[in-house]
């Protein structure tokens, strides 16, 4: 219950309102085909961990947070912290065949990580 | 009642949903387009001047040649690329060349387009059943695809393949005849009205998202970009 508490919810729903459109644009569009898969350096090299996907990362991350309005428990964005930190590193790479924006939806993502105080930990 | 029903899905719905179809494609090309905006854009990648040092081996010119493009050969899925081509070849050409709907166009409007042999239509409906199929397997072998799978996105596949699979039983008489047309008109006139509402837009998006927004993917010389 007191980690509930400690997510302020006021700035994540500033930054879905402010980029609402192009978030409800990259979810509705995306065909949940997969083959953003292998543009990902990252997935490769971690042996085709489907959470590496990019799909996947902008889906549980934004996405989400965008489907429940912004209201998620501390423990939900912390796994989003680790999903658009630790599991992306922005390179821009990867490719989408209908040419979603996957890197500035994963940067929203950052975004509301940061408000709260999540950032990437160098030292794990 | 099911007589009105009946006459109302083989008259006015087929109008409707055309209208449906051909007014959503341009309102929501509008509504993409109104998310981008003119910018004067400069092209860094790739780099359509790039020629590879002639001294390198040809099998070393042609790999920095892809390089140069931002081609990565190894990310490229061969197999599903061309199962996904054939299909998308099928699904769109069928419907406009297969002889009975042309027979409907001649005998409503007296023009058509010219048909392609049954057939050909037979064997391009079993293609894009076929597709259906195994994008279908996909969904539910892969890890990778299930794991982003949602109910509507098998939805949205029957709804695809609906018509082909009715198409089909029509064409080879399977079942009663007058039932399945029935059946073939409200899938066919159901997926046209879901096209410009549903992930099926990329059929525009493909190509506005190609040819109109920079990007290092974009083809020709696009003038716009993103502005959220
Ligand atoms: C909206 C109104 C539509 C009407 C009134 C209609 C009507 C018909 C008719 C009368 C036939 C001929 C059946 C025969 O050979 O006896 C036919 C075949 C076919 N239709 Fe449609 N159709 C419609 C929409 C669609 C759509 C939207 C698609 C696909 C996207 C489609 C795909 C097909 C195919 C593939 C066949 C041929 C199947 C085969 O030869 O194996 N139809 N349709
Ligand atoms: C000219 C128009 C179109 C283009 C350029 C196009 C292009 C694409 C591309 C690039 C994909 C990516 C995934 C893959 O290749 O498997 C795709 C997937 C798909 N398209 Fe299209 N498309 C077009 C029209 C349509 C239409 C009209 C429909 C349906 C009525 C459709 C149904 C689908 C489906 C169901 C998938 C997802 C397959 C899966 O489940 O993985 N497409 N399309």
């Amino acid at each position: 219950m007191l980690k509930q508490i400690e997510i302020n919810t006021d700035p994540i729903q500033a930054i879905l309102k402010q980029n609402r459109k192009e978030i409800k644009f990259g979810l509705s569009m995306c065909a949940h085909c997969s083959l953003c898969a292998e543009s990902c350096f990252l997935f490769i090299s971690n042996g085709n961990d489907p959470e590496y996907m990019p799909s996947y990362k902008f889906i549980n991350s934004i996405g989400k947070l965008y489907k429940k309005k912004g209201r998620v428990s501390k423990q939900v964005l912390e796994e989003m912290r680790d999903l658009v930190f630790e599991k992306c590193v922005l390179c821009t790479r990867c490719y989408c065949p209908f040419g979603i924006d996957i890197p500035s939806l994963i940067t929203l993502g950052r975004d509301v990580c940061r408000t709260q105080g999540l950032f990437r930990e160098y030292d794990r | 009642m099911i007589g009105f029903l009946i006459t109302f899905i083989k008259g006015p719905l087929i109008w409707i949903s055309f209208i449906v179809f051909g007014g959503g494609l341009i309102v929501q090309t509008f509504r993409l387009l109104k998310l981008t905006q003119k910018k004067e854009t400069r092209r860094i990648v790739p780099d359509k001047a790039f020629k590879p040092p002639t001294e390198l081996s040809k099998k070393e010119r042609f790999l920095r040649y892809l390089m140069s493009q931002r081609v990565n050969p190894l990310a490229l899925n061969i197999c599903l690329v061309l199962v996904s081509f054939i299909f998308h070849v099928c699904l769109i050409m069928t419907p406009i060349f297969v002889l009975g709907h042309n027979v409907m166009l001649d005998t409503a409007f007296g023009i058509s387009f010219f048909s392609l042999p049954e057939q050909v239509t037979d064997i391009m409906t079993k293609f894009v059943i076929a597709g259906a199929i195994i994008f279908l397997m996909r969904r539910l072998l892969l890890r990778r695809v299930r794991i982003i799978s949602t109910v509507y996105d098998y939805l949205l596949l029957l709804i695809a393949v609906a018509p082909f699979v009715t198409g089909f039983m029509v064409f080879h008489h399977v079942l009663n005849y007058n039932t399945i047309i029935l059946l073939h008109v409200l899938c066919g006139e159901l997926l046209l009205m879901m096209i410009p509402f549903s992930k099926f837009f990329h059929m525009v998006f493909f190509f506005i998202s190609r040819f109109m927004i920079i990007s290092e993917h974009s083809l020709g010389n696009p003038k716009r970009s993103w502005h959220y």
